[in-house]
């Protein structure tokens, strides 16, 4: 569409992630994170100046070990976590692992990883986020369950997933039906346009919401204290310096 | 630990449990209903790694915060090799994480050990020689050839370093 906005994707995915982050839990993210650290640190700035930010493999953390994060998941003291899959299906269940069903001969394979399948029961909301907005990457069922959305009940579970967040819409999880339905749609987007990026099912009747565009103060907070922070304490440095505040 | 297993919260319902036979679903003994994964305790032969001090009884200073202790502790034999062997380590003089001898069997003197990854506070990553591996990996015979020249064709760890650890890498001012 020809709509001009004033603000880039990865400013838009960092805002609505920031929005997620309420005042007082522990929040956090893991590696390869830099759009989940930069919200973590807006809202920071913003609305939660009592959370309390991991962001792993940067100074933004208590402790130095895995061993300490896996057991502050474990006894559910995270409030918020953020995570990515290359897959992510109706189900709410992400694909960390391969590209193909055949565990000997994966298409692709990706690092795969414990820790997201075992902080995914334990944070209490999990927002799912995904940078491309397709078929390929949002589809039916994934070729490799990586973490589940939901388990039985009689399943030990501390928490789910609450939302997907990707540059054209945001989902939200519905537990009692096990599904992702779609929340709104970024500005700029219609339903239309989801529906044709996204594999499976949106879950709505007609009008759905807009989301409510990153605001000017939003936007200016991100793109100078955030990102100065970002540079000085070298958490994702070279990205915030790219893509926050150039758009 | 010393426990069999350990029960841990996540992974029901996840392909990982189909290919693991160190994990598996079980009942909550006390309740005898609410179900949670259950993973076996790993108790390693032997586990090898790399650190940054060691002194002659075994004592180690890791350089930084890593795992090593569990690791350690989890292993019937522990081989420790070092950038840097010294006559005597205390706990107090560690950095990062400290072994303390009675976990620790034996200790090989082994500079530049990370080699092409890199040793916190002394050298960074050889990314060269890390693009050559990654390159190697896309097929088995560049793989077996890669092996050839890195591991079973050279004579010594000393000769390795001579040939492959570049001189710059080699340099203090370098250091990571």
């Amino acid at each position: 569409m020809s709509v001009r906005l004033d603000y880039s994707e990865a400013e838009l995915m960092a805002v609505l992630m920031s929005r997620e982050v309420r005042d007082g839990e522990v929040s956090a993210c893991g590696a390869l994170s830099q759009l989940p650290a930069a919200g973590l640190l807006l809202a920071k700035e913003l609305h939660a100046p009592n959370a309390e930010l991991i962001i792993l493999n940067t100074i933004f953390r208590p402790f130095h070990t895995s061993r300490q994060f896996h057991f502050l998941a474990q006894r559910g003291e995270l409030g918020l976590f953020f995570a990515s899959g290359v897959q992510i299906d109706r189900h709410g269940n992400y694909n960390l692992h391969q590209i193909g069903t055949d565990p000997e001969r994966p298409e692709v394979r990706f690092p795969g990883g414990y820790g997201g399948g075992m902080i995914y029961y334990c944070a209490r909301r999990t927002v799912v986020f995904r940078t491309e907005h397709t078929r390929r990457s949002l589809v039916e069922r994934v070729d490799f369950i990586s973490a589940a959305g939901s388990s039985p009940a009689n399943v030990l579970r501390l928490g789910n997933p609450s939302k997907l967040i990707t540059p054209k819409a945001n989902f939200r999880f519905e537990k009692d039906e096990a599904r992702l339905r779609l929340d709104s749609v970024h500005p700029s987007y219609t339903v239309e346009e989801i529906r044709e990026n996204t594999g499976f099912d949106l879950g709505v009747t007609e009008p759905v919401a807009t989301t409510p565009a990153p605001t000017a103060e939003e936007l200016r907070v991100l793109r100078s204290v955030v990102r100065s922070k970002m540079i000085e304490t070298g958490t994702y440095a070279v990205w915030a310096e790219r893509s926050l505040g150039s758009s | 630990m010393g426990v069999p297993y350990v029960p841990v919260f996540g992974l029901v319902g996840t392909d990982l449990l189909k290919r693991r036979d160190d994990m598996v679903l079980a009942p909550d003994p006390f309740d005898g209903k609410t179900i949670s994964v259950v993973a076996k305790a790993m108790r390693p032969d032997v586990a090898v790694f790399h650190v940054d001090r060691a002194d002659r009884q075994g004592n180690v200073s890791c350089g930084y915060p890593v795992e090593a202790v569990i690791l350690a502790e989890a292993s019937q034999h522990v081989i420790v090799t070092a950038e840097e062997v010294v006559d005597r380590l205390d706990e107090k003089d560690a950095i990062g994480a400290f072994v303390p001898s009675i976990l620790v069997d034996a200790v090989v003197h082994a500079p530049f050990g990370s080699h092409p990854a890199g040793m916190t506070g002394r050298y960074g990553p050889d990314k060269v020689h890390m693009q050559q591996y990654v390159a190697a990996s896309r097929d088995d015979a560049a793989f077996a050839q890669y092996l050839r020249t890195y591991v079973f064709d050279v004579e010594s760890h000393a000769d390795y370093v001579e040939r492959f650890v570049p001189r710059e890498l080699q340099r203090p001012s370098r250091a990571a």
